[in-house]
């Protein structure tokens, strides 16, 4: 999801017609997208849009041109003149295996006011950050068209290259900039991988930028004074950049910019060919209307889903029989397949409107032996008087660990975890029980609490999930006949023999702790907590309880879901 | 008198207490509770045969106590704001406003009433903002500060005559104590010959069942105005319940279970659902990671080849695919399961067409947790498969979930987007106090996620959002209170259907 902020009256005057935020929010929808805040002081809209695959979408400028063919108002893909602008961009061959494809374009006649150049600066963020995956796969970069000369080279630089990067006021060498500027820091682990500096240079020499860290302070800047800039995206792989310009420049067509194309010479170990950017490729896809009308359940004909697809901002450049041919507009790298239309065409159609059917084909319903043994369990303990709690399987490593008296376990961890509280998997649960007493000791007891739930341990270095259950009794009063008496219930009721041998476990009291065996099978653990645990999570009674791993009780179904 | 020739018959507690009333002639519950050492229910049991039998009055008072405000408390130490001004002109001929109020060391509003008050019995006049004393000698509300300080000592003081301005100038507030009170109505010496000390038959015991004697016995009444003494029975938890209901629910609409580990491969959360492996969603900020073992073993070597075709260039599906070299090692990584989908995809092996699944599962996401979010949550997802479903029956399914499961018959649908199906729609139904809310999402999977599988039949998949649901049908607003440790919860919360 992506999210950004737009001017509602704004919104409002490019749609041509006042709207509540009711009728603007039911337009969004056809545009995947929400409002998530009105803020009305600052005639602020937070929209968020669903689509991660379509920055086509994440400008008011995208949205709009959905919503006007949703309307009617607007049809097909949109189409603008490009004339040529003379510019040339030289690919150096040594990017081949780095940051190798640019695609630019320049925009003249550009009269933006500063509302305007920060919804393009918002788009551009979105764009590098989502779809260009935090610039690495592509970044972009606009500049004064005055400032620059043809040809411009795009290659290496040594590291000794200075230049004055964007907010700062002197020359610092490239190496300096990925050390000490704020982008550089955040940006330069990309160029760090290349193992070179890839740099923008005008034909006087001039510094455009550090693609893809930073502009230059005076050339890669735009202002409300700029009729004329270069736009330029780099990234790794030809299909991206030139979608992410097309996005670009139709956004700007839209403010009546007038687009002039640029020559892109790469050398033939990169490219095989000159490329004029913006590239229109006029991308097809073909559909078989019945195949189409199977999947959704409707009945269009070739000339309606004509129409539809229009009103979708698609072409339809021709109709043989029940095979439509359809143009899939520049801005749009999200169409893989006829589902694609497909779901295009049922937009268009409205949700609403072709309406629900009742599939009438009848299937047996059922929970699975695991999730029905584990409701034995709970039914039991809860009528062994247990309150019911439920706790988090991925928690904190001090519960599971110094709170019960262990040192260090084999618990399966996470790797980024947001904060230590939650980042290792339990495998056991009476620590938690342990917890959440802690938690309750102004209440009153008896305290008589029980969880049947998953928990992730290695098996012979295999991850696995299972099912345990896990009874604790904190009373003034409480012995181990307490705990010892419902366990004895419990296996009881489940038909299932079982011994109790004696152990030393540290969560419990020297000669009151054993080991639950059922067919000579270690299968869980009770006794008394020991009161060192009880001190350290500051209980003031005793606590009693047992712990039983479900998948090792014979007459219950609970199998252990292996990853592998 | 009459009741000196009538026995009483009293438990000998009873007598007790009351001896206890009739030495103090009047005393509190709290007193007596003391007192006897006996609890709140005890004694109220006692109580009830010395007021049936009209010896003691039991009376429900309600009175009200004057306490010390902040302000009061700090007028009773550092004295009232009048006699500071007072103390200050006093050394000095005349002082300005600022200057007092630098001295007075208060608020300037506290001060300008202080002033005001002083004014307003004529002691200080003011010329020109200068503030001078007219009577040196004369002490301002000095019963006042007394009374004050004595409520600070908590000596028990007569406040009767201040009460009105102690209240008005928010220097003490009056609050309400309740209180039972039992007075004596008839002095013990008068009926004591009288009282017969009750033979204390409380319990029907086996033996007395046995040897009949029950019959000769008079078994004491039980005050059955007393209130129980606390007591909570095992239960379940309440949104533990509440998906055990949605499970019955599923089951009945003909869905079939089914569960799936919770260290998952990437294989099964991402690749076989056709996001690219350099898809934002794969990132670490929007997925655990496991550090040990990192990597798990791929399933069945075709299944592996097909998703790999898939990905690179669109299988046998006739999809372009994402155009980009697929990494088994990137597939191989664990996670914990970041949706229910990754169960939903590991039953695409050997799936019965047709058939209906559900599950609900725990999943996992790097979110800092707070009201809205939290890093563990519970998803209900499932699959549906025929080959003769489209997507008006994906509505229709979804029509029924609004109805038979969120119980509202006004559901919208919207477009939506998920990486693994298309067309994607969203499910909305219309709450009559927060309007219209999410409910689910679903839609078909793309051929892409089916046919490495060997499935070519449509397969349409749903989730719905079953936290929100019990959220808004339980009244919580806090999203944690799903995992709460709050005994006090466990214990008490409602099991309505809301």
């Amino acid at each position: 999801m992506v999210s950004i902020k737009a001017s509602y009256k704004k919104m409002q005057e490019m749609l041509g017609k006042q709207l509540s935020i009711e009728q603007l929010e039911d337009l969004l929808s056809y545009a995947k997208s929400e409002i998530d805040q009105y803020i009305e002081e600052e005639d602020m809209l937070v929209i968020d849009i669903k689509t991660s695959n379509r920055p086509d979408l994440w400008s008011p400028e995208g949205m709009i041109r959905e919503i006007k063919g949703i309307l009617e108002e607007e049809s097909g893909i949109p189409e603008y003149e490009v004339k040529e602008s003379g510019y040339v961009v030289k690919v150096d061959s040594q990017l081949a295996s780095t940051r190798p494809y640019i695609a630019c374009a320049v925009a003249k006649n550009i009269s933006l006011t500063d509302y305007y150049i920060k919804q393009i600066m918002q788009l551009s963020e979105k764009i590098d950050y989502s779809y260009g995956r935090r610039r690495k796969r592509s970044s972009i970069g606009f500049y004064n068209l005055s400032m620059i000369k043809s040809p411009i080279e795009y290659k290496v630089i040594e590291e000794t290259h200075e230049f004055i990067p964007l907010e700062s006021t002197e020359k610092m060498s490239l190496e300096r900039i990925l050390e000490e500027h704020e982008k550089g820091k955040e940006f330069g682990h990309i160029i760090k991988g290349y193992g070179h500096y890839p740099i923008l240079l005008s034909a006087d020499g001039t510094t455009l930028s550090l693609p893809p860290v930073i502009n230059s302070n005076d050339v890669g800047k735009i202002t409300e004074e700029t009729t004329g800039s270069l736009i330029e995206v780099t990234g790794t792989n030809f299909e991206t950049v030139n979608v992410v310009l097309n996005i670009l420049c139709q956004v700007l067509v839209t403010h009546g910019a007038e687009i002039y194309s640029v020559k892109i010479e790469y050398p033939p170990d990169i490219y095989t060919r000159s490329v004029i950017t913006p590239l229109f490729d006029k991308e097809e896809i073909e559909i078989n209307l019945d195949v189409v009308n199977k999947y959704l359940g409707t009945k269009m004909k070739p000339k309606d889903a004509a129409k539809l697809v229009a009103k979708r901002r698609f072409n339809c450049n021709s109709i043989d029989s029940n095979i439509l041919t359809i143009e899939i507009p520049p801005y749009r790298k999200d169409i893989l397949h006829w589902v694609d239309i497909a779901e295009e065409l049922a937009i268009a159609l409205d949700y609403n409107k072709i309406g629900p059917t009742k599939w009438k084909v009848l299937t047996t319903g059922g929970l699975l032996p695991e999730t029905e043994s584990e409701n034995l369990v709970r039914n039991i303990l809860v009528g062994a008087g247990g309150t019911e709690v439920l706790t988090n399987i991925l928690t904190d490593p001090e519960i599971l660990t110094t709170r019960v008296n262990i040192d260090k376990q084999d618990y399966v961890k996470i790797e980024n975890p947001v904060t230590s509280t939650y980042s290792v998997m339990r495998k056991m649960i009476y620590p938690l029980l342990i917890n959440v007493l802690s938690k309750n000791t102004h209440e009153t007891y008896p305290q008589m609490l029980f969880e049947v739930g998953e928990i992730v341990k290695l098996i012979d270095k295999k991850v696995v999930t299972q099912s345990n259950a896990a009874f604790l009794c904190a009373d003034a009063d409480a012995s181990f006949e307490d705990t010892h008496k419902r366990l004895n219930q419990l296996l009881s009721l489940l038909d299932t023999d079982y011994e109790i041998k004696q152990i030393n476990h540290p969560s419990f009291t020297e000669g009151r702790c054993g080991l639950i065996l059922i067919e000579n099978k270690k299968c869980g653990i009770i006794g008394e907590i020991h009161p060192s645990i009880l001190e350290n999570n500051q209980i003031w009674v005793p606590v009693v309880g047992f712990e039983i791993e479900l998948p090792l009780i014979p007459s219950l179904k609970c199998n252990v879901k292996s990853t592998d | 008198m009459s009741n000196s020739e009538k026995k009483i018959s009293l438990p000998s507690e009873a007598v007790k207490i009351y001896q206890i009333i009739d030495e103090n002639a009047k005393i509190s519950i709290k007193e007596l509770e003391k007192q006897t050492k006996l609890d709140r229910g005890k004694l109220e049991y006692y109580l009830g045969f010395l007021v049936t039998n009209e010896l003691i009055s039991r009376l429900e008072i309600v009175s009200h106590q004057i306490s010390l405000t902040n302000n009061g408390k700090e007028s009773a130490e550092n004295q009232l704001v009048e006699r500071r001004i007072v103390k200050i002109l006093k050394a000095k001929v005349s002082v300005s406003f600022a200057d007092l109020s630098k001295l007075v060391k208060t608020e300037d509003k506290e001060m300008n009433a202080g002033v005001g008050l002083l004014k307003k019995q004529g002691l200080i006049k003011i010329d020109k903002g200068q503030i001078s004393i007219i009577d040196k000698k004369k002490e301002v509300n000095k019963e006042l500060q007394i009374i004050l300080e004595q409520l600070l000592s908590s000596e028990t003081v007569d406040t009767s005559d201040f009460n009105e301005i102690l209240l008005q100038r928010n220097l003490a507030s009056l609050e309400e104590v309740k209180d039972i009170l039992l007075e004596i109505l008839i002095p013990y010496k008068e009926v004591s010959s009288s009282i017969q000390k009750m033979n204390e038959v409380s319990r029907l015991t086996p033996e007395m069942i046995r040897d009949g004697s029950w019959r000769d016995t008079r078994l004491r009444e039980y005050n059955l105005k007393a209130s129980p003494p606390t007591f909570y029975g095992g239960r379940k938890q309440p949104y533990a319940e509440f998906l055990d209901e949605v499970k019955q629910k599923l089951c009945a609409l003909g869905f079939k279970e089914m569960r799936g580990p919770i260290v998952e491969l990437e294989f099964w959360n991402f690749d076989a659902l056709f996001q690219a492996q350099n898809h934002s969603a794969r990132e670490w900020s929007d997925v655990y990671q496991v550090s040990n073992p990192k990597q798990g073993k791929l399933p069945k070597a075709d299944y592996v080849e097909n998703v790999k075709k898939a990905h690179e260039y669109g299988y046998d599906t006739g999809s372009k695919g994402w155009r980009y070299k697929w990494d088994p090692i990137k597939s191989a990584q664990l996670v914990l399961r970041a949706h229910g989908t990754s169960v939903s995809a590991r039953t695409l092996v050997d799936l019965e067409v047709p058939s209906k699944y559900f599950s609900i599962s725990r999943c996992y996401r790097p979110d800092t947790v707070d009201a809205t979010h939290l890093c563990e949550f519970t998803q209900v997802e499932g699959i549906v498969v025929d080959p003769s479903i489209t997507f008006r029956d994906l509505l229709g399914i979804l029509k029924a979930f609004a109805v038979d499961i969120a119980e509202n018959e006004q559901f919208k649908f919207k477009p939506d987007y998920y990486p693994f199906t298309e067309p994607s729609v969203e499910l909305n139904v219309l709450d009559p106090n927060l309007g219209w809310i999410e409910f689910g999402g679903a839609g078909i999977f793309r051929p892409e996620v089916t046919k490495p599988f060997g499935i070519e039949a449509p397969v349409i998949a749903w989730g719905l959002g079953i936290e929100r649901l019990f959220m808004v049908k339980n009244g919580i607003t806090d999203i944690r209170e799903l995992f709460s440790h709050k005994f006090d919860w466990l214990r008490t919360a409602k099991m309505s259907r809301g």
